[in-house]
């Protein structure tokens, strides 16, 4: 009875005891289905976190990817100058030479935007502004359409990546400034080593083109007459197994520009023609040949060359007359009284067409990663027509058949004539001169190339002036022009070397 | 006084020593940059190179061809791994800052390989459907034989000489906005294999735990998987060469080493990391 007793209180222990712990588990697993709840919830509401972010991401990366079609580049380039020339003062001074930011925007593939200022202190220029568009199925071709680089090689060579400070003096005169506005078609085929490039241009730009009075009538890359220039290049390279390549090409320029003149001359100051319309057209024309040879040997080695030629105008400008003190009045309702009537007449100047040449050689070798050492020796006569002692000379002398022209060429005042005399002037007084002098110049140059941004060139430039004949009983055959300099007045004969040498030492930082 | 020409002795002795250690040659490191697809292939060779050569050191990494020639360019690598030729604008950089045109190298061919999922059924490709594919213009493997399932596109950054070739040669436009794109081709696999939906391209190297799908030139042309006999005989339409870019022709080490790339034993590597040699 004892033991039975003893068994029931043990199985109601143990029922007591499962039953609680049925209880316990019964808990536990209420708990673990909240926790199980909250878990759900808590993922739910990481996802959707995630799925936010995703979002915010995806958003982020196409703004990135518009970002990413957005590039910017350019360079700095500071200066310390030593001009030797008598007129140049400051004969030494620091400059920001070039300064330029070119951001460049591709919205799709294919085509791009370009913009780069250039930065100088005083002034910001526009230098490229253009809009490309590439053919997307043969990748041959594309059309340029703004302003940009006249396609020719030393113009088309970056200043950031020159061998030297600046471009030869026949590059210079022929496409100042570089650039122009119009539209370019290039013909580039990816298989072939062939470049052809066919532009037209409004053909004035950067051309310096002043009125009788002196004043500018072609504003910064504004065209001032009708006629569009042509221009073409076309290049090849070969390859020359491993050890280089050698590309050769010609361009040539096919333009007009106004007269603004009634009279033309010949590139040997002889009388060409009346002109009877100032907005005749006088030639521009020119060809070019050029080439450029690497080598490999012991690092690169560079001979690049062109040689151009042809006829070049340049406008000239016509007379002008007015009425300069016609009449005064000063009482009301008085009668006008007409007291001296005086008439004040502009000089003129006929416009020219010159034949000229042009080359430029450069030899170039690359030391090791870092050094380069560049010479160049360029020429450029402006007129092929006259030997040097022909220049200063007076050859226009058309007086018989000019009995229209009642003004002077010479001198720089303007001629003043009254109502009551007429001045008559011979014209037989424009001489050749420093426009047409030939120049020769070796530019030696020193690049050392710090890292990959940054590099420091040292250069000197010796200009060598072609000597213009000597003065004769006439007071004609040599050259001479003055500059003032600290209120003392100096004298360039051209019938003697004039030192005008630079020395150039400069820094740029490219990004 | 003879203990300071002692001293002087030492320390003129000790310059000595110090100077001649300055100019002793010390072992010429070569750096090695440029294309993915060539990072496996260019290891293997510095690593073979250096254990049989102890004194050089070759130092290989990728970034892709475009990052490798800027690298050349800019001289901060001596040797550029490509997976495609230099463009122009590329070389005309080189000339302007080196006066050189550079040497290249084909060291390899590669055949551009398209990778399924090991249960995509889709066999095979023209180039006319893969550039619908990575154009967007089609978007569900229905339209080319498979399941109804949205295709999801793997790609290459455009840093890649990989991405050009591949957007040259087949896409022929624009990427499709939806093509995810992928740091390297061993990326791009992985994605593919574990993505039903997914399909990638790269070098042929690569390929492991992924479908080869087979091309094909056009609608009638016979398809063809990329093995060394297709892309030897250019049966194979997506095959390309590989390079190497050098700033100047090679002397000294680096000559060395691109000779002994270029030699049996160098080309027999090419083989047993999955690309074709060129000699």
């Amino acid at each position: 009875m004892r033991q039975i007793s003893i068994l029931i209180v043990f199985f109601g222990v143990m029922m007591s005891f499962f039953q609680a712990n049925s209880l316990v588990a019964q808990t536990k697993v209420e708990d673990l289905k909240k926790e199980q709840d909250t878990l759900k919830e808590k993922v739910t509401t990481i996802r959707d976190v995630i799925s936010g972010v995703e979002e915010r991401l995806a958003t982020a990366e196409a703004d990135l990817t518009k970002l990413t079609r957005i590039k910017v580049s350019g360079y700095v380039q500071a200066q310390w100058l030593h001009n030797e020339a008598a007129s140049s003062y400051p004969g030494n001074l620091f400059q920001v030479r070039r300064a330029r930011v070119k951001f460049t925007y591709e919205p799709v593939n294919g085509v791009v935007f370009v913009v780069q200022p250039d930065f100088l202190p005083g002034s910001i220029t526009l230098k490229d502004a253009y809009a490309q568009a590439n053919d997307p199925w043969l990748k041959t071709f594309s059309l340029w359409v703004g302003q940009f680089n006249r396609p020719n090689y030393e113009v088309e060579y970056s200043s950031s990546s020159r061998e030297v400070p600046e471009r030869s003096r026949v590059i210079r005169a022929l496409y100042p400034g570089e650039r122009a506005i119009g539209a370019k078609m290039e013909i580039a085929p990816p298989k072939l080593p062939l470049k052809i490039q066919l532009a037209l241009f409004n053909g004035n730009d950067g051309l310096t083109i002043t009125d009788a009075s002196g004043n500018s009538i072609n504003p910064t890359n504004n065209d001032f007459d009708n006629a569009k220039d042509f221009m073409g290049r076309v290049t090849y390279a070969f390859k020359l197994g491993n050890i280089g390549g050698l590309t050769i090409g010609a361009h040539g320029y096919y333009g007009k520009i106004k007269a603004n003149a009634y009279d033309a001359i010949n590139s040997d100051y002889t009388y060409n023609k009346k002109i009877d319309n100032i907005g005749e057209t006088l030639k521009r024309n020119w060809l070019g040949f050029e080439g450029q040879l690497h080598l490999d040997v012991l690092g690169g080695l560079a001979l690049k060359g062109e040689y151009i030629f042809g006829v070049n105008s340049t406008p000239g400008y016509y007379a002008t007359s007015t009425v300069v003190s016609p009449m005064t009045s000063a009482l009301k309702n008085d009668t006008l009284t007409l007291t001296t009537l005086t008439t004040k007449t502009t000089t003129a100047r006929p416009a020219i067409t010159r034949n000229f040449s042009g080359y430029y050689i450069y030899l170039i070798k690359n030391i090791g990663k870092r050094h380069q050492i560049a010479v160049r020796f360029d020429q450029y006569n402006p007129n092929t027509k006259l030997a040097a002692d022909q220049i200063g000379t007076a050859k226009w002398d058309e007086s018989s058949s000019q009995t229209e022209n009642k003004y002077t060429y010479a001198g720089s005042d303007p001629v003043v004539a009254t109502n009551a005399q007429t001045k008559t002037v011979v014209n037989n007084l424009l001489k050749s001169g420093t426009a047409d002098i030939t120049y020769s110049t070796w530019t030696f140059g020193y690049t050392y190339f710090f890292d990959d941004y940054i590099k420091f060139m040292i250069a000197y430039e010796i200009p060598v002036n072609r000597k213009s004949g000597t003065r004769d009983a006439n007071g004609d055959g040599n050259i001479t022009s003055t500059y003032k300099v600290n209120d003392v007045t100096g004298i360039y004969d051209y019938s003697n070397w004039i030192k005008q040498n630079v020395l150039t030492v400069r820094m740029q930082v490219k990004f | 006084m003879k203990r300071i020409n002692k001293v002087w002795t030492i320390a003129a002795l000790a310059l000595i020593v110090m100077i001649g250690a300055a100019f002793m040659p010390a072992p010429k490191k070569i750096t090695v940059k440029g294309s993915d697809t060539m990072v496996i292939l260019a290891q293997k060779w510095a690593e073979l190179y250096m254990k049989a050569h102890p004194e050089a050191v070759i130092q290989v990494t990728g970034g892709g061809s475009g990052t490798g020639i800027a690298a050349l360019i800019n001289g901060s690598t001596d040797i550029c791994n490509s997976s495609r030729p230099m463009k122009r604008s590329e070389m005309d950089k080189l000339k302007d800052r080196y006066a050189s045109l550079g040497v290249e190298i084909p060291c390899a061919k590669d055949g551009i390989t398209i990778f399924l999922h090991e249960s995509n059924p889709v066999k095979e490709l023209s180039i006319k459907q893969l550039s619908g594919i990575y154009s967007g213009k089609i978007t569900n493997w229905k339209e080319v034989g498979g399941p109804d399932m949205t295709i999801k596109l793997y790609g290459r950054e455009n840093s890649s000489g990989t991405y050009v070739f591949f957007k040259d040669n087949v896409v022929k436009g624009d990427y499709a906005a939806s093509c995810q794109t992928l740091p390297g081709t061993a990326a791009v696999v992985n994605a593919v294999s574990k993505d039903k939906s997914g399909i990638g391209y790269g070098g042929a190297a690569y390929a492991s735990g992924v479908k080869h799908c087979a091309v094909k030139k056009d609608e009638k042309s016979p398809a063809y998987v990329a093995t060394p006999e297709t892309v030897k005989a250019n049966q194979y339409p997506l095959t390309r060469y590989l390079y190497m870019y050098l700033k100047n022709r090679p002397t000294g080490d680096i000559k060395a080493y691109i000779d002994w790339i270029l030699s049996p034993e160098g080309q027999k590597i090419v083989s047993s990391v999955g690309y074709f040699p060129v000699r």
